[in-house]
């Protein structure tokens, strides 16, 4: 059996003494702790980090990025893996700047009805045919990025005017807040409360412990991973949407570097709140880390590669927490 | 249909298979001559030989129903390691060694990582893939490499003929053949085999599974450089992006050749990739643009998997020729997540 992230349990005990919730407090939020230390080391050797224009650009990217992994990060809390949601932004990205030319209306409409619907056709196959959710989500991916390539004949497709969505982008409140930040905000706080407090929720992290028993008592698990794959396919197809007006233009490559950093933001994002499974909060709080790293990585100077080595270490860094975790709590006894 | 029933198992798909190259060689070679020239054919046989490596060492993660995505990391990482070795004037073997020594130890991160230490495989293997393409920038900061490559006779692995047929084709048979005898003929074969398809029976039936899993990795790990060899050894220099293109043609041979032959094998992953390649090297000749190279390839492949899944198979269940009842035929559908 494949895993996609390390399980565990753990029990809401509210009669434990204060010291002890303290310390679940410090265990959950290590992450934000370490973001708010890490941004305070960073700005204090290059003050610019906080300069208002930067903090914009940074939220800016925070608020695409988010968009792009917020359906990711349900489908892979719910045990399955999606390859694809880079190269379906890609793809929105590409249908968007090609149509921009007639009106961004349809333009967006049709990117992501496209999203939406390969999202669908992903979660139909892995359902309904039981098929690997890696090996359809890389075959659909490769098929996306080639329709993507093949929309510019292999080149970028430039955008004369960036329409509403530049609006969205490039208008600051108190200059620091792109008005982007605060529906991606929204958003992401009804789907944590989606999470958390509906029954949607529970299938979804029950559906990665044990897929037949949910199927069991009832819940229509098959539509609901329909369901968790077209949601994946339409956040990034947003996402390219977004991107489309962030760059003035499509460009069919941009998929690639996205799946190892959107990978990283959920994974890192399963290291804080709910140990070891990927949340929401976690994944918008690692967004933010992966953000500021990287903008002082930037800013201090640090060529491309190093990042990316930066990034695989963190990565690798978060599933050894998550090892150690789900070990310490000894759930994780299957396959050997 | 008596007749039929004599035929060792698997005869059937065997034959389906063999029609289906014959029937593509006939439609390439339709709609471009050019297909069936010698150059055009010893160009399939070198492809086939970077291609087939790759996915032999895939081949043996997805035995122990594994996944590896760090192919393409691991490629760009070891290639230009040995471009730097045979770059610095130390001889050919030496740059080999140190190339398979790097991926024996990359893989054996990977296996350690997910057989001992409990890590989710694929984005453990995500993860060491990220960092071994960062590292590839480490020699050059991302220039090609190619001082003394034509010195180092590393070309020659790539024009060497050897009874009219490139060394490379030679290498990739034999590796097939040992890896055949290996995984379908003594009991190490068997315990990969057991270690995919139930870890807890192959353990209690004392096979060291987690070993078994490592080894996978390592195998892997290795193959994937000797791959990214004979194609540093066509271009003539090593760049940070050679490996790229070895990911997608692995997994569509491994899973295509599983699907039409009813289950990973050596042997299902050679037909596999024989048919990735003819396909690709098909369509460049055709000049179909470089862009859609990879969409075909992932359309085929998910077709592959759809058409013989075993839904669709139930579906059409009277049809004698796909629906076996050999053992194995659960391992393309069977590695659900």
């Amino acid at each position: 059996m494949t895993m996609i992230y390390s399980t565990n349990s753990f029990h809401k005990d509210r009669s434990r003494p204060l010291a002890a919730r303290v310390a679940k407090v410090t265990i959950d939020l290590w992450l934000a702790a370490t973001l708010v230390i890490l941004t305070l080391a960073i700005s204090s050797m290059r003050p610019q980090l906080l300069d208002v224009s930067n903090i914009a650009a940074l939220l800016k990217t925070f608020s695409i990025m988010v968009t792009m992994v917020l359906g990711l990060t349900w489908v892979i809390a719910a045990g399955k893996i999606d390859v694809s949601f880079m190269q379906i932004a890609a793809l929105s990205n590409m249908i968007c700047a090609s149509l921009a030319g007639y009106g961004w209306g349809w333009a967006i409409l049709a990117s992501l009805g496209v999203g939406l619907v390969v999202g669908l056709v992903n979660g139909w196959l892995v359902a309904f045919l039981r098929l690997p959710s890696l090996i359809v989500t890389i075959s659909v991916a490769g098929i996306c990025a080639s329709a993507a390539a093949a929309l510019g004949k292999g080149t970028v497709i430039r955008i004369a005017d960036v329409g509403p969505v530049g609006w969205l982008l490039n208008t600051t409140l108190w200059g620091a807040v792109p008005v982007v930040a605060i529906p991606v905000l929204a958003v992401g706080a009804l789907a944590w409360y989606m999470q958390e407090r509906l029954a949607i929720g529970r299938y979804i992290y029950a559906m990665a412990q044990n897929e037949a028993a949910v199927r069991g008592v009832g819940v229509p698990v098959g539509r609901l991973t329909m369901l968790l794959f077209g949601l994946s396919g339409l956040s990034s197809a947003i996402a390219g949407v977004l991107l489309a007006a962030n760059l003035s233009s499509g460009q069919p490559m941009i998929g690639g570097p996205y799946l190892i950093n959107g990978l990283t933001v959920v994974l890192l994002g399963a290291m804080m709140v709910r140990i070891g499974k990927p949340n929401i909060l976690g994944t918008m709080t690692a967004t933010l880390f992966l953000g500021v790293l990287f903008s002082g990585a930037a800013l201090l100077g640090l060529p491309d590669y190093q990042r990316q080595i930066i990034q695989g270490v963190l990565l690798a860094l978060g599933l050894g927490v998550a090892a150690v975790a789900s070990r310490h709590h000894g759930a994780n006894k299957r396959g050997h | 249909m008596t007749v039929l029933k004599q035929l060792p198992k698997g005869a059937g798909r065997g034959v389906a298979f063999v029609v289906l190259v014959l029937a593509l060689a006939l439609a390439f070679a339709l709609a471009e001559p050019r297909f069936l020239t010698h150059a055009s054919l010893s160009g399939i046989a070198r492809h086939m030989a970077a291609n087939g490596l790759a996915a032999l060492g895939l081949t043996f993660v997805v035995i122990v129903r594994k996944f590896d995505l760090s192919i393409a990391g691991v490629a760009a990482f070891t290639g230009m390691s040995m471009g730097a070795v045979i770059a610095a004037g130390y001889p050919l073997w030496l740059a080999i060694v140190v190339g398979i020594m790097l991926g024996a130890a990359i893989g054996g991160l990977s296996g350690f990582a997910i057989s001992k230490a409990g890590f989710p495989d694929i984005v453990t293997t995500i993860a060491i893939g990220s960092v071994c393409a960062g590292m590839a920038f480490l020699y050059t900061g991302g220039r090609s490499i190619f001082q003394n490559f034509f010195q180092s006779g590393i070309t020659d692995l790539n024009d060497a003929r050897f009874l009219g047929i490139s060394v490379s084709l030679w290498f990739l048979l034999l590796t097939y053949g040992i890896a055949w005898l290996v995984m379908h003929r003594t009991r190490t074969g068997l315990a990969f085999y057991a270690t995919g398809e139930n870890p807890t029976a192959a353990h209690f039936s004392g096979i060291a599974t987690r070993k078994f899993i490592g080894s996978a990795y390592v195998i892997c790990a290795i193959f994937t450089v000797l791959a990214v060899l004979l194609i540093l050894a066509e271009s003539g220099n090593a760049e940070t992006n050679k490996g790229a293109n070895l990911m997608m043609p692995a997994y569509a041979g491994v899973f295509l050749g599983a699907a039409i032959m009813g289950g990973t094998s050596v042997i299902s992953t050679f037909a596999g990739i024989l048919l990735i390649t003819m396909l690709l090297d098909g369509f460049s000749l055709m000049g179909v643009p470089y862009y859609y190279s990879d969409g075909v390839v992932s359309l085929i492949l998910l077709l592959g998997v759809i058409a013989f899944s075993d839904t669709i198979r139930t579906w059409a269940g009277g049809f004698k020729l796909f629906t076996s009842k050999t053992k194995r035929t659960g391992s393309v559908s069977g590695g659900q997540a």
